[in-house]
């Protein structure tokens, strides 16, 4: 009998062990979700939102976006102010005194050089190399160490030692040739010298993306030495972990489990501390869509990020239904020029308010492959821009928002969010069914497509293949758009579904007639949209090739007015919405959020959607002012230099 | 006994190399490129030199320094040319810590930047044990009072609502029940913690989910055991000199009836200790399960062969403490 019970002490023991092991922490002041695991926290690595947002919280770069004003002006962080040279191309950032790193030394001009120059070696593949190629000198850099790289493993060496003395000599002559090639000085600790190849005007929009960011390099250095064969940096992990990381940002990392959660206390040592609201962040890793809203029910979240559950609509709609309640206080609210969080924080309190639809940097669209040919040899008819046109103008796109996605999303016409770039007007786009105002209306637009076809020769009894990934509901609205071209241009349709990576695969090898895509713009600035559809960019999924959007692109690029800048901005994104069309734009992305209006403030809504948790303030605790941050108004003009602290 | 034991440890790294080569050929079938970023492509040169430096670019170069890091051969050829002492000497002279280096290296992970292979499972193995050995020892007490109860009298109602309710622990989905219980429990009654592993609350609601189906299957094991044992000739001899039911039962019955449910234990115990992709999402659980799934998806191929050999050698250690103890219980077996 007692033998039968060993099995029983061996699992109870087991299990004895490894809660004994396990101690939980207290509850931080503020606990949000942050959509998704962290790839990586070192910046210069970083391309995913999630990780963006978190490395906002650990670093500060040069400068930094107020997100919490209509303007999402430019304003000091670690420079305290800047001087830009008359020709824009030269910018001397002055860095102040008391920003220091999490181990309380200076943050130098040094920094941000070693932090720079790690961004632009070929060895660490930052997805964001080409952002940094604005620095004159740098794409030089990048292909000296290139090819010096490509020779290396043919180099005779007599002994594996002799070997890795070359690769850490080779790595000395980068140095070197860093210094000499590339325009980056520091005259002294703490002034930076920065001139570009040309006048970039949205430099310090750059400057301000966490990709920008300094890292430590006596910490960061121990970690990356060169391979003794390849000579290149290898990168290993280890310097990103909690008590370890070093770095300037308003709070410092405690405690990372893979999978579990991330914690963060507040940095004594960051130079703004006395603003922080807060003094510890956890960032629980729950992946389950569902379990994210549940979790927040239980009071166990303060803020949701980005609420995914299919039912998402459904808590949309009866935050609309609230809002609706209390239509005559909304409506004399808006015209007040009141943010929708602080609308919903002046309503009564209710369940329903905690969801909000928060307009994103971001645009659903359908791709179409530009080639002459389609790969399997036959003429393909999406080369030609009427055709284009015709698809585009019969895509039911407010049935796509309303009735499909149900988030209350806008309709897209242009490419880029309307509204989300100061400065920026954008072009009014096509005519589309959906946004016909009557009946009358939405048949002269089917009748005008359908001549389009005729007049471009569009095959009988051709089928139009539509290739979407699996997840996320793009069958549904796959579904929707093949729906609308079957009825109102009588062709046939056949959608093909696939995992992400044979997807990406398939619009990599331009495999595809037409696809589902999506883009969310990285900084403040309508390139960061256009430039996906240069002919030469590595995004450009389309083939699109079309001279005049490119001459556009590189006069825009040449032009130092910044309203004439935005003029041939904005004449190549008309060239792409209203006469080619490689994409059509269906709706502006929106951002569910979960949180309580009137407990949570300093979230912005911005259409940017770049969110600084270290802005928010729990106004239920005992610690900080507790008072409500609604959006602020742009004061004119004083947006490029100097400015004031948040 | 000894030379069981031997034999099998002896046949573990064989069988162990067997299932890399099998793992890693499937998983370098799967299409894509394990370095691109879904939504941002790098360039072309830069995925070639990344493909160089992991040997992405040659399947029999990958399959030997894989097999060579994991092993361990290559850290002691290192050693053995003096390249681990360079490095460390170099670091003295420099004044920076030694940078650590694992003796069996299961390489870095492609989608998680920060993390190490022997990282994600040294964090990750541990809840999936912790949650698998619970999930067990329920399994356990629920599956064999289950079938004694239902073999005392077959056929009863006490014995077919047994037998029903395991019925639906075998074919209830876990995502269902767990969910179920996800919303009582916790959102409604409030008694247990959502998404907050840790605590030995939170453990619970997904160990009881996990059990569920181990412990059909355990009840209906006991209880064919058990019926099959009352009928013998040495219960009547139980019974006949005077011997409580109690003991009849429990004693003597059950002795018998249990081998099966103890061959069982063995890659039960495995299975649910490398845990389970579906309770880990429901219940927020950061236990391994998940990357059976994610890695794949992912085409993370240092992590997908790192978790089946952690499960591969589980399952097979599992076994043989099966074995040895099955050899233990009942002395008759050879």
């Amino acid at each position: 009998m007692l033998r039968m019970l060993v099995p029983v002490f061996l699992l109870l023991t087991l299990i004895g062990i490894s809660v004994l092991s396990d101690r939980p922490a207290p509850r931080a002041d503020l606990v949000f979700i942050n959509s998704s695991e962290v790839n990586t926290l070192d910046p210069q690595r970083m391309s995913w939102m999630h990780d963006l947002r978190t490395a906002r919280l650990l670093y500060q770069g040069l400068v930094q976006n107020d997100v919490l004003a209509d303007d999402f002006a430019i304003i000091p962080a670690v420079a305290q102010s800047w001087d830009v040279s008359a020709d824009g191309t030269t910018y001397t950032f002055h860095l102040r005194d008391d920003a220091k790193w999490s181990n309380g030394e200076p943050v130098t001009a040094e920094d941000f050089r070693y932090s720079w120059r790690r961004a632009m070696l070929p060895d660490l593949v930052s997805d964001y190399v080409n952002m940094f190629m604005n620095i004159q000198g740098a794409a030089a850099f990048y292909e000296w160490r290139q090819e010096q790289l490509s020779a290396f493993p043919d180099r005779e060496f007599n002994s594996p030692a002799d070997r890795q003395r070359g690769a850490y000599e080779l790595w000395d002559q980068t140095k070197a040739k860093f210094d000499q090639l590339v325009a980056m000085h520091a005259p002294d600790p703490h002034t930076l010298v920065i001139t570009l190849e040309r006048p970039v005007p949205y430099f310090l929009e750059l400057c301000a993306f966490a990709v920008f960011s300094p890292v430590y390099e006596p910490l960061v250095w121990q970690y990356e030495r060169p391979n003794p064969t390849t000579a290149r940096l290898i990168r290993k992990p280890g310097w990103t972990k909690p008590n370890v990381l070093i770095s300037n940002g308003p709070f410092k990392l405690t405690q990372w489990r893979m999978k579990r959660d991330m914690r963060m206390e507040k940095n004594e040592y960051f130079w703004n501390k006395d603003a922080i609201a807060i003094n510890s962040i956890l960032m629980p890793s729950i992946t389950d869509p569902n379990a994210g809203v549940l979790a927040y029910q239980t009071g166990a979240l303060d803020w949701v990020a980005d609420v995914t559950a299919p039912y998402r609509g459904d808590m949309v709609a009866q935050k609309l239904e609230f809002l609706e309640e209390h239509a005559e206080e909304v409506q004399r609210y808006r015209a007040q020029g009141l943010d929708q969080f602080t609308i919903d924080r002046l309503l009564p309190p209710d369940p329903r308010a905690h969801t909000h639809a928060v307009s994103s940097f971001g645009t659903y669209f359908y791709n179409f492959n530009c080639k002459p040919k389609l790969p399997d040899g036959q003429i393909n008819p999406f080369a030609d821009a009427r055709v284009r046109r015709a698809f585009a103008m019969c895509v039911d796109k407010r049935s796509v928002a309303d009735d499909v996605r149900r988030l209350g999303e806008p309709t897209a016409s242009t490419l880029i969010p309307p509204g989300s770039i100061g400065g920026y007007t954008s072009p009014t786009g096509l005519p589309n069914i959906g946004d016909a105002k009557n009946q009358a209306e939405r048949d002269a637009i089917i009748k005008q497509a359908r001549e389009l076809l005729i007049a471009a020769d569009f095959p009988d009894d051709f089928i139009v293949e539509m290739a979407f990934n699996k997840d996320s509901g793009h069958d549904l609205i796959a579904q929707a758009i093949a729906k609308s071209w079957q009825k109102h241009l009588g062709v046939k349709t056949k959608l093909e579904q696939n995992e992400i990576k044979i997807f990406r695969e398939d619009l990599k090898n331009k495999d595809y007639m037409t696809a589902r895509a999506g883009w969310f713009g990285d900084y403040g600035d309508p390139t960061t949209f256009l430039n996906i559809n240069y002919s030469t960019d590595g995004n450009n999924d389309r083939a699109y090739n079309n001279p005049v959007y490119d001459g556009l692109l590189d006069q825009a690029a040449r032009e130092l007015d910044p309203s004439k800048r935005m003029k041939l901005l904005h004449e190549a994104e008309r060239i792409l919405v209203e006469d080619d069309l490689p994409l059509i734009p269906i709706f502006h992305y929106a951002t569910i959020y979960m949180f309580d209006p009137h407990k949570v403030t300093g979230l912005s809504t911005h259409p940017r959607t770049k969110q600084n948790a270290f802005l928010i303030d729990i106004m239920t605790d005992d610690i900080g002012p507790n008072k409500p941050k609604p959006m602020r108004h742009a004061v004119t003009g004083a947006t490029t230099n100097g400015g004031t602290s948040p | 006994m000894m030379t069981l034991i031997l034999r099998r440890l002896l046949a573990l790294p064989l069988i162990l190399i067997v299932i890399y080569t099998i793992t890693l050929t499937l998983a370098w079938a799967v299409p894509g490129n394990p370095l691109e970023n879904p939504e941002k492509r790098p360039k072309p040169e830069v995925i070639e030199q990344m493909n160089k430096q992991y040997n992405l670019d040659s399947f029999p170069r990958f399959y030997i320094s894989y097999l060579k890091s994991a092993t361990g051969v290559s850290y002691a050829s290192d050693w053995l040319s003096g390249q681990i002492k360079r490095e460390r000497e170099m670091a003295i002279t420099e004044g920076i810590p030694v940078p650590p280096r694992p003796i069996f290296d299961f390489g870095p992970s492609l989608k998680y930047d920060d993390q190490t292979v022997n990282e994600i499972i040294r964090d990750t193995l541990p809840v999936s044990v912790t949650l698998g050995a619970s999930a067990i020892l329920i399994a356990l007490f629920i599956g064999v009072g289950a079938g004694v109860i239902g073999a005392v009298k077959p056929n009863s109602f006490a014995d077919l609502s047994t037998l029903a309710i395991s019925m639906i622990g075998i074919s209830l989905p876990s995502f269902v029940i767990g969910t179920a219980m996800l919303l009582t429990f916790s959102l409604w009654l409030g008694w247990f913690p959502i998404a907050q592993w840790g605590t030995p609350k939170s453990i619970i609601l997904p160990a009881f989910t996990l059990s569920l189906p181990f412990a059909a299957y355990i009840a209906r094991l006991t209880r064919m055991g058990m019926i099959d044992a009352l009928g013998a000739d040495y219960i009547r001899t139980a019974r006949a000199k005077g011997a409580s039911e109690f003991s009849v039962l429990l004693k003597h019955a059950l002795k018998n009836a249990f081998l099966p449910v103890l061959s069982f234990l063995g890659p039960a115990t495995a299975m649910a200790m490398t845990g389970s992709f579906v309770i880990e999402r429901v219940f927020t659980v950061p236990g391994m399960g998940e990357h059976f799934v994610n890695a794949v998806q992912n085409k993370d191929l240092f992590l997908i062969i790192g978790v089946v050999l952690v499960f591969a050698t589980m399952l097979i250690m599992f076994n043989l403490i099966v074995d040895v103890l099955y050899k233990w219980i009942d002395p008759r077996i050879e």
